[in-house]
């Protein structure tokens, strides 16, 4: 709320004040300069609204002629510093080589120079005065919309449409003037607006210095100058043009940053609404907690119904919609899915990892069995008890090795903030309980590792730190998403025998998220497909790669190098055609749909129920029995 | 140890342009650099003084000799005499420089102490009502000149409510509570329009290491939220505010030319300005001189703290 009124307000303001100083000369004020001895530091009157100043002028007057000088300075400033700058931002980046080092590199010079400094360095060589300062802005700015304009051009110098111009031959200035400038005239126009506040600022400063605007021409920084000396006779003589000047400068940037926030919605702060909604609502559940947990059946991990919700600037989507999966101890679960599926959602629910304020679990139960024999419904655990979780009873390992450490932290300064989470323990202790994680992960020479950081290591070794880090709680279920992506593939393979060879022997539950299939076969006791948050089939690892019901499936086993395809070297692999629809507009009926070679009318009624295929496969699909 | 040999030689090199910037200053400006400088007030000056000037500040020489000389001069310290006065301008810059640089800290940590946990604040209770009016507060003060802080802060604090004095200057051996008292006002009205770009930075930075990958494995690993907060989000955030603040060390020693003068603060800037309207040329220029080596010099000093939080540099 309070930003919408400060916009309106900032938009009315300037308005008014560039009108005052376009209209001055038009209006029926008093001459500004006209000095009356008597009518010294007098208050407000009928004459003079705003009072009369040290000398007798008309205050009111003043401001707006003021607002005139100030105005124009900066405007013809941050002209004059548009056209050099964006000028030499365009030459620079377009052409690069030799121009960018002509036109750039004495910029970065004028850069260094505190702006201040420089202006009065100016006004040393050239004297004060109005034409003074419109050169010392144009010299100060003009690096500025360089900078932003080398950057912008940059960004779009390579697309499509930039080759497309110069393919049918346009010579360089007018591509330049007719299709670059274009797109770089937003952040241009922001920039430019900002400059004109600057020099407003500076204009002023330096007036008020006595090294700006020379009297009798009237100028806020002068009006504060004169009226120094005075303010305790008179202080609102004083206070008027801080008034005017703190509003104008205001104003400005206050439109600026709507400015930006409409170039640019991704800086923009926007807050979603949504948040907000959950905020008063704790975490906002839509059901009752259940009473009593199902008798326990010798799962680790058993969710039931899981729902989760996330909260964008277009709506909130359901990540996950009633999922159901079991893990038992030391067994491997293998979760597959395209990204946007939900797989990642699922494991980060489980934990409680979701993302801040935007995603919230909606329904559902995640029974867990702590080592203890007690179940708990981790949906329902307060966030402030949940630590009590993780790290110790489940640990979770992720995609990205070098994103997931924190790159400021030798490596085992982080093994051991895992070790010592949930205890204390002595320095000596903790430095051989991580040193033992390193080896037990394969890492050679651990005593060296321990000192250095993550960027030092490589992308496998990365992920055998942060495969240690999970095991430092010693967890029964680990939740690990994705951990061989973004490696190598020979690095994929260790990892993968890695994980497995710690699963089997702690015999720990492992809730293993890909989007392979491929590498599922190895490492996975059971399969669990999901498509667009949903469980679509579940099996033994056996029976879905060889006897895949779901159409989706099968085309995500189809797009499976095999290793007698690899020796063949000439079948093509298929994929599924089509995309991942948007959570936010999901098809009606089955969500697979649109995309399956098998789809009839009847598909689009009604989401398919997950549906017995096996006592222990299930799929999502009416008409699994026919294909 | 690479990496700060790397950052010395740009400082030295940024050093070495602008001091030739300053030198082709003078002559750059279309006219007779004597005669400019010599016509302050509006009067034509005599042939007999303009020669005079020419051959003081060696303009009579060919170019390339003026500059080498320059250059051999300032690298000894030697930054000439002054104008008015005739005084060596290196022996006053030492004199001043140091008030300078205490303001210049004084703000800076005023605005580390304000801006840090107000910025973190506003992060962690993004969007909410203490967030909205926390920006609205930093963007408004970012609005205000510094020179109408400063006669504002004076019109309040001295004249109306006649708590600490308008202005001046106390040395720090003669009373040091009574210093202290002189520099508040000064380096608060620098803190005025550095405690919002700290802030700023503060939040963004904060908004945006909350959603890094480690900062969930460091969760995931059960440590205390507020472990996780100081440990993985704050102590990261702290590289970029320290460069913001670097970067923004050159607008900030240019405040200080306004507050000096406005508080009557004895420091470098006081002179400059003086020395401005003398159109004292080798003043101002020795100043600025001065000043830009102290920009440079934090710049370094801020590359080479973020070596320090940043492992990932120094091992570059
Ligand atoms: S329900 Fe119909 S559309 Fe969906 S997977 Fe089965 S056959 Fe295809």
């Amino acid at each position: 709320m309070i930003k919408h009124t400060t916009l309106i307000f900032a938009a009315l303001f300037l308005t008014t004040i560039v009108l005052l100083a376009v209209a001055a000369p038009m209006l029926p004020l008093v001459d500004p300069v006209k000095m009356d001895i008597l009518g010294r530091m007098a208050g407000p009157s009928l004459a003079h609204p705003l009072g009369q100043d040290e000398y007798g002028r008309d205050v009111l007057s003043r401001i707006a002629f003021g607002a005139r000088a100030s105005l124009g300075v900066a405007l013809t400033g941050a002209i004059l510093a548009a056209l050099v700058g964006v000028t030499l931002g365009l030459v620079g980046a377009y052409f690069q080589g030799w121009a960018e080092q002509a036109t750039m590199r004495p910029l970065d010079v004028i850069l260094s120079f505190p702006p201040m400094l420089l202006a009065l360095l100016a006004v040393t060589l050239m004297g004060p005065g109005v034409q003074t300062l419109s050169v010392i802005l144009a010299l100060l700015f003009a690096p500025t919309y360089a900078r932003v304009t080398f950057g912008e051009v940059l960004t779009v110098r390579n697309q499509e449409y930039i080759e497309a111009a110069k393919a049918l031959g346009h010579r360089p200035t007018r591509i330049l003037a007719r299709t670059i400038l274009p797109n770089v005239a937003g952040p241009i126009l922001v920039q430019f607006s900002l400059v004109v506040a600057a020099g407003i600022v500076l204009e002023s400063g330096l007036s008020f210095l006595g090294l700006g605007v020379v009297p009798p021409t009237p100028s806020w920084g002068l009006m504060v100058r004169g009226a120094r000396p005075f303010m305790e006779a008179n202080p609102l003589g004083l206070i008027w043009p801080c008034v005017a000047l703190v509003l104008t400068v205001f104003s400005i940037n206050r439109i600026c940053d709507a400015m930006r926030d409409l170039f640019d919605p991704k800086a923009s702060a926007a807050v979603l609404p949504v948040s907000r909604l959950l905020a008063g609502t704790g975490i906002g559940r839509s059901r009752a907690r259940p009473a009593a947990p199902a008798a326990f059946d010798g799962t680790l991990l058993d969710i039931r119904h899981l729902s989760t919700e996330i909260s964008t600037p277009r709506g909130t989507i359901r990540a996950i919609d009633g999922v159901s999966l079991q893990v038992k101890p030391g067994e491997a679960v293998a979760l597959v899915g395209e990204s946007g599926s939900g797989k990642s959602m699922t494991g980060l629910s489980v934990m409680q990892l979701l993302p801040r304020k935007v995603g919230r679990i909606a329904d559902g139960e995640v029974w867990y069995a702590s080592r203890d024999g007690q179940r708990t419904d981790l949906a329902h655990v307060p966030a402030n008890l949940f630590r009590r979780f993780r790290g110790r009873e489940m640990a979770m390992v992720f995609q990205e090795p070098m994103a997931s450490l924190n790159p400021v932290y030798t490596v085992g300064f982080q093994l051991i903030e895992a070790l010592t989470a949930h205890g204390q323990m002595t320095k000596r202790d903790a430095w051989d309980g991580a040193r033992r994680m390193l080896e037990r992960v394969g890492i050679p020479d651990p005593e060296r590792r321990l000192n250095e950081y993550p960027h030092q290591l490589s992308g496998g070794m990365r992920q055998r730190v942060a495969i240690a880090i999970a095991l430092c709680g010693d967890p029964s279920l680990i939740i690990a998403d994705e951990p061989t992506t973004a490696l190598d593939v020979t690095i994929q393979a260790q990892i993968l025998d890695l994980l497995e060879e710690i699963q089997a022997a702690a015999g720990i539950g492992l809730v293993f998220i890909t989007h392979n299939l491929g590498v599922v076969a190895e490492i996975a006791d059971r399969v669990v497909v999901m498509y667009c948050g949903q469980v679509i089939e579940e099996g033994p690892v056996d029976d879905i790669f060889h006897n895949p019901r779901h159409p989706y499936t099968r085309g995500l086993l189809a797009s499976v190098p095999r290793p007698e395809d690899m020796a063949g070297q000439h079948k093509r692999l298929s994929s599924i055609p089509g995309t991942v629809p948007s959570p936010l507009a999901l098809p009606p009926g089955c969500r697979f749909a649109p995309r399956c070679d098998h789809a009839t009318s009847a598909c689009v009624v009604a989401v398919p129920e997950l549906e017995a295929v096996s006592a222990n496969q299930n799929t999502r699909c009416i008409r699994w029995k026919e294909i | 140890m690479h990496y700060i040999l790397r950052r010395c030689m740009t400082a030295t090199a940024t050093l070495f342009a602008v001091a030739t910037l300053i030198f082709l200053l003078l002559h750059i400006v279309p006219g007779d650099p004597a005669e400019i400088l010599l016509s302050g007030g509006g009067v034509a000056p005599s042939p007999e003084s303009v020669e005079a000037m020419r051959v003081q500040l060696g303009l009579d020489r060919p170019l390339l000799e003026q500059y080498g000389s320059y250059l051999a001069r300032i690298a000894t310290g030697d930054l000439g005499q002054s104008f008015q006065d005739g005084f060596p301008i290196a022996t006053e810059i030492i004199t001043r420089l140091p008030r300078t640089l205490e303001l210049v800290l004084a703000a800076t940590l005023i605005s580390v102490i304000i801006g840090l946990p107000a910025g973190l604040a506003a992060a962690l209770k993004r969007g909410g009502a203490l967030d909205g009016f926390l920006s609205s507060l930093a963007s408004f003060g970012l609005s205000i000149p510094i020179f109408v802080t400063g006669t504002l802060l004076i019109l309040l604090f001295s004249q109306t409510l006649r708590i600490v004095p308008a202005g001046g200057y106390v040395d720090f051996l003669e009373s040091p509570a009574e210093h202290v008292i002189y520099l508040l006002m000064p380096a608060a009205s620098i803190a005025v329009g550095l405690i919002p770009v700290v802030f700023r930075m503060v939040r963004a930075s904060i908004l945006e290491f909350l959603e890094k990958e480690w900062v969930r494995t460091a969760r995931a690993k059960g440590l205390l939220e507020r472990t996780v907060l100081i440990r993985h989000v704050i102590r990261n955030s702290l590289s970029p505010v320290v460069t913001v603040l670097g970067l923004h060390m050159g607008t900030l020693l240019g405040g200080t030319v306004l507050v000096e003068y406005v508080f009557n603060w004895p420091g470098l800037s006081g002179m400059l300005v003086r020395a401005v309207e003398q159109r004292d040329y080798p003043a101002v220029q020795g100043i600025v001189l001065v000043i830009c080596l102290l920009f440079v010099l934090i710049n370094l000093a801020v590359d080479l703290i973020y070596g320090i939080l940043d492992p990932r540099v120094r091992y570059e």
